[in-house]
């Protein structure tokens, strides 16, 4: 079952078209990466995706409904069924982490009894194991604590696909690799779907199932990871490359 | 008949620049020949020079140009063409001058029209708030009051005050000319009631305040927390903005009559210090020039001119580009922004309460 697909997507702000034509499927229960090199346009794809930025043509559906970014309805539906990991965290400064993570709850369900908050936050903590971090403010939490913290707020309301935008991004590998196999297993317990988007080829090669390849404007290869290998493509081959030199090392 | 220009030896920028003058004169007067029969040291402002006058000047002739200085300026001149920055390609510069207007204008006219719409949206979202009590993070009113009252009480006494003081002893000196004493109670009620508490208090607003929601705002927005707030379900607009534009209402009353007792006492104590008036009489004067009324348009206006500094610095925090830079100039833009606004306004106040 595929719960996000795109029918000849143009996505871009305003006037200017950052990626044309794209047709691709997100399967569920899967960790499909969204990769390509700096600028390519992949937090803009992830941002139309996650109802920020109206496509500029085409469009996409989402579990078997198409997304209708003029109806507020839609788009209240859309968040509802989301939740998404941004590169710096975006935790808010001005409350702990374990108001950040309860905002959500907060503002959906705003006669939710505290005590169920409390739990809710800190059972959504405690899979970031960072349970014994609630009451710190952002400005005191390591990179990777934002990370998870951030993770945590994106996943107390259950959403049935996170997205991720680089969440590796600025952290030290083992912190990075410590990361990617929390999204492994909140894939494998869950069955969550996750739409990562990265361009660390380690990373690519310990998480995904699917590759969305990005190059040039449009979509260069959609497919599974273990096909990536085979294709015959030069571009591929180049982005690929560096995966060799590491393992050499 | 034509002019020759001898170049001297040694031809650097300095020199060029004093040649380009020369001949810059001479051309004006008739064809002008210039001579590079001496030139030896040379550099590229001279290649540019040569370029120069053979692309702009046409009554220009260039004779005995050196093996050396030749062949430098072939590879000078066979450089990639300038690239003219994209305008509008209307024939003349008076045109693109027009087109640039035009396109600013269109850009303000459209800020404009989202500005109104967002003012539109706050006055629903506030609206819609004080009905389902939904949106806002519980307790972010009272955190905002305190912050905007922490900030804008004590500056808005000390200058208020100095304002009140500064007034008085300005008209005092008129008025004791007409041995009008008392009357500087009745000005200084008027002045301060409806004029200068509410400009200044507006200003210091904008200056304290907005400058502060646009400085939070934007880089909220620039690090992906509007965004955030967006994909939980959050209407921004209304989560940070509704909590402010409540604030601004209720801080507002407390701040002018604040201010508007420290103005006046202002006024009092130049008077009993330059005429001797008591306090009483000062007062029992000012009572018979201004009412009640006076008050409550003072505290009208500057509700108004506290919601314009929040919507106009919200509206620019929220409308800020995406680099870190821009968080910067949007506070500068967002101060100005409010106190054109302010003035603005109490303009149209002028026209309607006089
Ligand atoms: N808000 C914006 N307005 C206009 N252009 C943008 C905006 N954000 C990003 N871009 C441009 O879109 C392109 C793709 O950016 P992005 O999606 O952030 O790339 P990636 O995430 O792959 O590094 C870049 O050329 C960038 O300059
Ligand atoms: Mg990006």
């Amino acid at each position: 079952m595929d719960i996000i697909s795109a029918h000849d997507l143009v996505v871009g702000y305003g006037r200017t078209e950052i990626l044309r034509g794209l047709d691709f499927a997100v399967p569920e229960g899967r960790i499909t990466a969204v990769v390509g090199v700096s600028g390519s346009g992949k937090s803009t794809l992830l941002k139309t995706l996650a109802g920020l930025l109206p496509p500029l043509s085409g469009g996409f559906d989402f579990a078997g409904r198409p997304v209708n970014y003029r109806s507020e309805a839609s788009l209240r539906l859309l968040f509802e069924q989301i939740g998404v990991l941004y590169q710096g965290g975006a935790l808010l400064n001005s409350l702990s982490l374990f108001e950040n993570v309860a905002l959500p709850i907060r503002m959906q369900h705003p006669k939710m009894p505290e005590d169920m908050v409390r739990d809710m936050v800190f059972a959504s903590l405690a899979q970031v194991e960072l349970a014994g971090s609630a009451d710190k403010y952002p400005a005191h939490l390591s990179g990777g604590m934002t990370k998870r913290g951030a993770l945590a707020r994106a996943l107390v309301l259950d959403p049935d696909v996170v997205f991720c935008d680089e969440p590796s991004s600025g952290l030290d590998p083992i912190t990075s690799a410590l990361l990617d196999d929390l999204l492994i297993r909140l894939k494998e317990t869950f069955g969550m779907t996750l739409v990562v988007v990265t361009h660390e080829i380690r990373s690519i090669e310990r998480v995904a199932d699917r590759v969305l390849l990005i190059n040039d404007g449009g979509l260069r290869f959609s497919g599974d990871y273990a096909d990536l290998a085979a294709a015959d493509d030069a571009f591929i081959r180049t982005f690929f490359l560096r995966k060799d030199s590491h393992d050499d090392a | 008949m034509s002019d020759t220009v001898l170049l001297p030896k040694r031809l650097r920028a300095a020199e060029v620049v004093v040649a380009l003058k020369d001949i810059g004169r001479r051309v004006e007067s008739g064809p002008v020949t210039i001579d590079f029969r001496d030139v030896e040291e040379f550099d590229s402002s001279t290649l540019a020079l040569l370029n120069y006058v053979r692309d702009r000047l046409t009554n220009v002739t260039t004779v005995n140009i050196g093996g050396a200085l030749a062949r430098a300026a072939e590879s000078f001149v066979s450089r990639p063409p300038a690239v003219e920055p994209e305008l509008p390609r209307s024939g003349n510069a008076a045109g693109r001058a027009l087109t640039a207007i035009a396109d600013r204008f269109i850009f303000q006219m459209r800020s404009l029209g989202r500005f109104l719409a967002m003012l539109g949206d706050e006055v629903y979202h506030v609206g819609v708030y004080l009905k389902e009590r939904k949106g806002v993070y519980p307790g972010e009113t009272w955190n905002q009051m305190f912050f905007m009252g922490y900030r804008s009480f004590p500056i808005v006494c000390l200058l208020i005050f100095l304002v009140g003081i500064t007034i008085s002893i300005t008209s005092a000196e008129q008025l004791r000319l007409f041995g009008a004493d008392i009357y500087l109670a009745d000005l200084v009620g008027i002045a301060m009631l409806k004029e200068l508490v509410p400009l200044m208090t507006g200003v210091i607003l904008a200056g304290k305040v907005g400058a502060a929601i646009t400085a939070e705002l934007a880089s909220m927005t620039v690090l992906e927390e509007v965004d955030a707030l967006r994909t939980m379900g959050v209407v921004p607009e209304k989560f940070l903005m509704v909590p402010r534009l409540l604030a601004i209402t209720l801080v507002v009353p407390l701040l002018v009559a604040m201010a508007d007792v420290v103005g006046i006492f202002g006024g009092i104590v130049v008077a009993r210090a330059t005429f001797g008036t008591p306090p009483s009489a000062f007062i029992a004067e000012m009572v018979t020039a201004v009412d009640w009324t006076d008050f409550g348009w003072g505290l009208i206006k500057t509700v108004v001119f506290g919601w314009t500094v929040v919507v106009g610095s919200g509206f620019k925090g929220l409308t800020v580009g995406r680099s870190a830079e821009e968080v910067g100039r949007a506070t500068t833009e967002s101060v100005v922004l409010s106190i054109t606004l302010i003035i603005l306004i109490d303009c149209i106040f002028a026209f309607i309460l006089y």
